[in-house]
């Protein structure tokens, strides 16, 4: 009986550990793909960039974040930055692009946000070098004139 | 299924397996068992949640050491046991080890403090030491035995680190390669010449990458097979290792006894292995310290050994790939320092229980019983954990700033 199951067990056994093996390679090609894909990137999009030092924040937050058409910012997960900081809303603001200029709304969040240093009420235009301010992030907006 | 789910079954079933093996059945090892997958868990989610750099290092760890803890407690249940308990030790260190690193900021400063802190304990060990298997290398303290190499492993890396990094605090070179063949002096006199050679591993290759001068390197490697020769013809046990390595079957009862023995359980275990419990590993001597792979390819197979094999390299190459994507000079031969120890020791224990160099008594990281083993690869594997954070910083920043 006992046989018959050690038997078995190391069949089972060397399968999974190949297979943890193939994980953990899969894991580390995406990994590494995802980091050249990075650096492949075409930079001439305008992007926000992260005031605060990296390491005063006890979250995961980017130092660069590019912007797109609609980005939405927030707790949740379906935002497209989404930023794990308890003074912030689950929604909290959005950034659309309209004929190449760029427009700060809030989503009706808790705390309010801020451009540099006043709250918004309505939707707002941004020209380079503002500042952004959510919750107890602040971020630089960035568009390159060339 | 995500690898830290495969993790908790491979435990489950081969603590599973365990519990039918020893007779009479103990239902402490399903409980010991569920202990360590728990605090595999409970370790991992901690590092995903904060963020804590490098994932899949801690993931690899904990597969290579409940591989360790099952071997262990198949061949010496009470040397489990404690095991388990040195793993929970480990992973405390490991996160105290990660805060302490990243808490204090000038860790290259410090050249002269880790050059003293290697040589007194080294003069600790002599005053001290208590003689084991031939090795002076253990101290006794209240009940605990103590090995400072596998500190002064750590140390050692350290003064590299530090010395490239601020070269004209110690005179000239030659001040440095005197610091560093002491260090290497002082353990081929306590006879423990599998740790030389591994100290010896680390120096040549951080030299050889950080240093400029090609012609130095040449000379110090030339005047290592000097010493190696010298060697094999002044001290009987190099002589004795040489020769049971050659031609072990020529004295199968005597000198070849461990090395054969280990050669006959890999080749009982053909492809798949007899199984868990079906194979006699234990008639190695010193199975579940240096020869514990043998016991492993026996029980689990050829295909278990080189799996084992394969979670070194994936562990090896995260950190290479550590090492180089950090920018500062300290910390860059720092990972590099940990990862070639781990490397080298992996190699030199693996090559010699498949008789593929000269057999030398060093611990297969993380798998081999023993305490301070197991405790100082933890602490070198927080220091990396904490260097990779660094790193994957500082690569956001550069992959931006090259644009």
């Amino acid at each position: 009986m006992f046989q018959i199951l050690s038997w078995t067990i190391r069949y089972i056994f060397i399968g999974l550990i190949y297979y943890f093996i193939y994980h953990i390679i899969r894991l580390i090609y995406l990994d590494i793909k995802r980091i050249n894909e990075r650096q492949s990137k075409q930079f001439n999009s305008p992007y926000l960039k992260l005031v605060n030092r990296k390491e005063s924040l006890d979250f995961d937050i980017q130092e660069f974040y590019d912007l797109k058409d609609v980005i939405t910012m927030g707790r949740k997960k379906e935002n497209d930055i989404q930023i794990m900081d308890k003074f912030m809303s689950s929604q909290h603001a959005k950034i659309t692009m309209d004929e190449d200029e760029y427009f700060l709304e809030d989503l009706g969040s808790i705390n309010g946000t801020y451009l540099n240093g006043t709250q918004i009420q309505d939707v707002v235009k941004l020209k380079s070098g503002d500042r952004i301010g959510l919750g107890q992030v602040e971020f630089l907006f960035v568009k390159e004139v060339d | 299924m995500r690898p830290i789910s495969i993790l908790v079954i491979i435990n489950a079933m081969l603590f599973g397996l365990l519990y039918f093996i020893v007779e009479p059945r103990n239902t402490s090892i399903l409980a010991a068992g569920g202990i360590l997958t728990l605090l595999i868990i409970i370790a991992y989610i901690i590092i995903v949640r904060r963020g804590m750099g490098d994932q899949y290092l801690f993931l690899i760890i904990s597969m290579l050491s409940s591989l360790g803890v099952v071997m262990i407690y198949r061949l010496d249940p009470a040397f489990a046991f404690r095991q388990i308990t040195w793993y929970g030790a480990g992973v405390i260190l490991y996160f105290l080890s990660y805060t302490i690193f990243r808490w204090i900021k000038n860790w290259d400063k410090y050249i002269y403090l880790y050059i003293g802190f290697g040589i007194s304990l080294f003069l600790l060990t002599f005053i001290f030491g208590t003689t084991v298997k031939g090795a002076i290398n253990w101290i006794r303290i209240a009940g605990f035995t103590l090995q400072p190499a596998e500190i002064i492993k750590l140390s050692y890396v350290f003064f590299i680190a530090a010395y490239f990094t601020y070269p004209e605090k110690l005179k000239n070179v030659y001040y440095f390669l005197g610091i560093a063949y002491l260090h290497i002096i002082f353990l081929v006199l306590q006879r423990d010449l599998g740790m030389a050679m591994l100290f010896y591993g680390i120096f040549i290759s951080i030299f050889y990458v950080f240093y400029k001068d090609n012609k130095l390197i040449l000379y110090n490697l030339g005047s290592s097979v000097l010493i190696v020769v010298f060697g094999y013809y002044t001290m009987g046990h190099v002589r004795v290792r040489f020769e049971a390595w050659l031609d072990p079957w020529r004295d199968i009862a005597g000198r070849g006894y461990q090395i054969t023995q280990s050669l006959f359980s890999i080749g009982t275990g053909g492809f798949f292995g007899t199984g868990l419990g079906m194979g006699r590993p234990d008639y190695i001597p010193e199975v579940h310290t240096d020869f514990i792979f043998s016991a492993i390819c026996e029980e689990m197979g050829v295909f278990g050994g080189i799996a084992v094999v394969l979670l070194y390299f994936i562990l090896i190459y995260r950190g290479f790939k550590i090492t180089l994507t950090i920018q500062n000079t300290f910390r860059k031969i720092l990972a590099l320092g940990i990862t070639l120890t781990y490397t080298y020791q992996t190699f030199v224990i693996i090559g010699g229980v498949i008789k593929l160099i000269p057999l030398t008594g060093i611990t297969l990281p993380f798998i081999s019983y023993g305490g301070n083993a197991l405790v100082s690869a933890f602490i070198a594997f927080g220091i990396l954990q904490a260097l990779s954070k660094r790193s994957l910083e500082v690569e956001e920043l550069l992959d931006f700033g090259e644009q």
